[in-house]
């Protein structure tokens, strides 16, 4: 069988330059969808990361009504640091969350400087032991009788807690659709590259149909004469595949690097498991593509 | 080694068949000639006996095989024990003699040592010892036949098959080239050819299949091409 192995890695890249323009356009189209599924992929799980750092800042905001009693902001403080779950409940006024502003604002104090008024509440920052039990507390504050009377909102309490359960609903969504989107495009690139594989193994088996006919005739087995335009789909795919590998890795030493700087409070980094796990899907995707495309030229046009 | 029983075979279901009720039996050793005008039959003939086609009715064996009964994937191990040789010669143009018929070892997986020793071999046996560097389009159409010969025959067959091997020769490399296929059946080749080169027929003296219309017409052992027809 050893001969064999040179011989179809031969005929396949004989076959690949008789008709490198056919070859070429496959190469092409398999290298645009692999790198779209990594890309997508790649994102997600960037997305993932996002998700997770959110969902450690386990902090609920309650804001508060201007105006407030302060004895019962005192008392919904006491109530919430009696609850085990809850770590630490700290009070920020409004003047202290002016000065919180204006610090996330310092490259743009215009905008402070417009400010007639202090918009922003006071608020109770509440920090909690566990991200799990943001809900339960979320609902303990709901049905807390001073909440109504504190809270800066009180016909929609929804309105006056932040936590981050909201940013990670939203972050879902978003990622929900960014993914919808993904698979579409993934599904047509992927059926186009079939058919360009498809018509590229057409040509080459129709460019060999005389050697063909005198193996059939001399007694090739069918794998034998297969087996040289399944592999040289499959070299295409792969060819795609590396190029699209080769491409992401430049984007995760250049532009990744670029959009951390721009966003330094994100999590923006792909570890180096998720990479590993990217490159397989890539290449086994590429596997996959390019011998169900070859497969089906073989059935359609290689009676044997 | 090729035994025929009651085989039809129609392409069209309302036409006449190409073959009708055909028996026959032919030993091991053999050399027949299978004789007929065109469209009596000949290349569906050849066909059934490659499992290229198979029989609309009736049963054929080749080399102990039931060929209606094979399994598909059988087929090519069927074919490695037919040579066969052609009217066109079916050389691929841009391969050399050598070139040429180690491909036929080459594609059924024979070790290079194999290919090596056999193939030189068969082209001495041909006759072609020094044109092993050539390209089909320097060879005469005699020659070509002979490379042609020579691939169907490197693995030592017990049956090869001729469709019209001297159509496209003149007399005197016709005749040379039915040598060598009695020199092949010699070495124990059941050798069928299939013709419509009367002076050949009749000046070999071997036994003569002759077909018409699909149906066989006479078969006769040390016969001629026909009478008056």
């Amino acid at each position: 069988m050893a001969i064999n192995v040179g011989y179809f890695i031969r005929e396949s890249l004989v076959s690949f330059r008789r008709n490198w323009v056919m070859s070429l356009g496959a190469v092409i189209t398999i290298y645009l969808s692999l790198l779209l599924v990594g890309a997508s992929v790649g994102s997600s799980v960037i997305v993932n990361n996002i998700v997770q750092s959110v969902e450690d800042k386990v902090s609920i905001r309650i804001f508060l009504k201007d105006g407030a009693a302060p004895e019962d902001i005192e008392s919904l403080q006491g109530v919430l640091l009696k609850d085990e779950r809850v770590k630490n409940v700290k009070y920020t006024s409004k003047e202290e969350a002016l000065e919180e502003f204006k610090k996330t604002m310092e490259d743009s104090p215009e905008i402070v400087d417009q400010l007639e008024v202090n918009p922003l509440p006071a608020s109770l920052d509440v920090d909690l032991d566990d991200p799990r039990n943001v809900m339960d507390v979320v609902a303990t504050i709901k049905a807390n009788p001073t909440f109504p009377n504190v809270a800066d909102k009180p016909e929609d309490p929804e309105k006056s807690l932040k936590y981050g359960q909201q940013i990670v609903n939203q972050l879902f969504t978003f990622t929900r659709i960014l993914r919808t989107i993904g698979v579409v495009f993934i599904t047509m690139l992927a059926v186009i590259s079939l058919i360009f594989i498809n018509n590229s193994i057409r040509l080459a088996i129709y460019a060999r149909r005389k050697e063909i006919g005198i193996m059939r005739l001399v007694g090739a087995s069918n794998w034998f004469i297969r087996t040289p335009f399944l592999m040289e789909g499959v070299i295409q795919s792969l060819i795609g595949a590396v190029l699209a590998l080769g491409t992401l890795g430049l984007a995760q030493l250049y532009l990744v690097p670029v959009v951390r700087e721009q966003l330094p409070f994100l999590p923006f980094s792909i570890s180096g498991t998720a990479a590993v796990q990217i490159s397989l899907i890539l290449v086994f995707s590429g596997i996959i593509i390019g011998i169900v495309g070859s497969g089906f030229a073989l059935r359609r046009h290689l009676k044997v | 080694m090729i035994s025929m029983r009651d085989v039809s075979k129609s392409y069209v279901p309302d036409k006449p068949p190409a073959l009708a009720d055909v028996s026959v039996e032919i030993e091991q050793g053999a050399f027949v000639f299978l004789v007929g005008p065109s469209g009596s039959g000949k290349s569906t003939f050849i066909k059934l006996m490659l499992r290229e086609i198979l029989p609309t009715t009736g049963t054929i064996a080749v080399a102990g095989q039931d060929l209606g009964k094979m399994h598909n994937w059988k087929v090519p191990f069927l074919r490695r024990n037919i040579g066969c040789v052609f009217q066109d010669f079916k050389l691929l143009p841009n391969k050399t003699t050598y070139e040429n018929v180690a491909f036929a070892l080459e594609v059924i997986g024979r070790s290079k040592h194999v290919i090596r020793t056999q193939v030189p071999e068969v082209l001495r046996l041909v006759g072609l010892e020094d044109k092993i560097e050539s390209y089909p389009d320097e060879l005469s159409g005699g020659e070509q036949q002979r490379v042609s010969i020579a691939r169907a025959f490197v693995n030592r067959p017990p049956l090869l098959l001729a469709d019209e091997p001297t159509g496209n020769l003149d007399p005197a490399t016709s005749l040379g080239i039915m040598s060598l296929l009695s020199r092949i059946n010699k070495t124990g080749t059941t050798v069928l050819i299939a013709t419509h080169d009367r002076e050949m027929v009749d000046s070999m003296r071997k036994r003569v299949i002759a077909l018409e219309g699909g149906r066989i017409i006479r078969d006769q052992s040390r016969g001629v091409y026909g009478y008056g027809d």
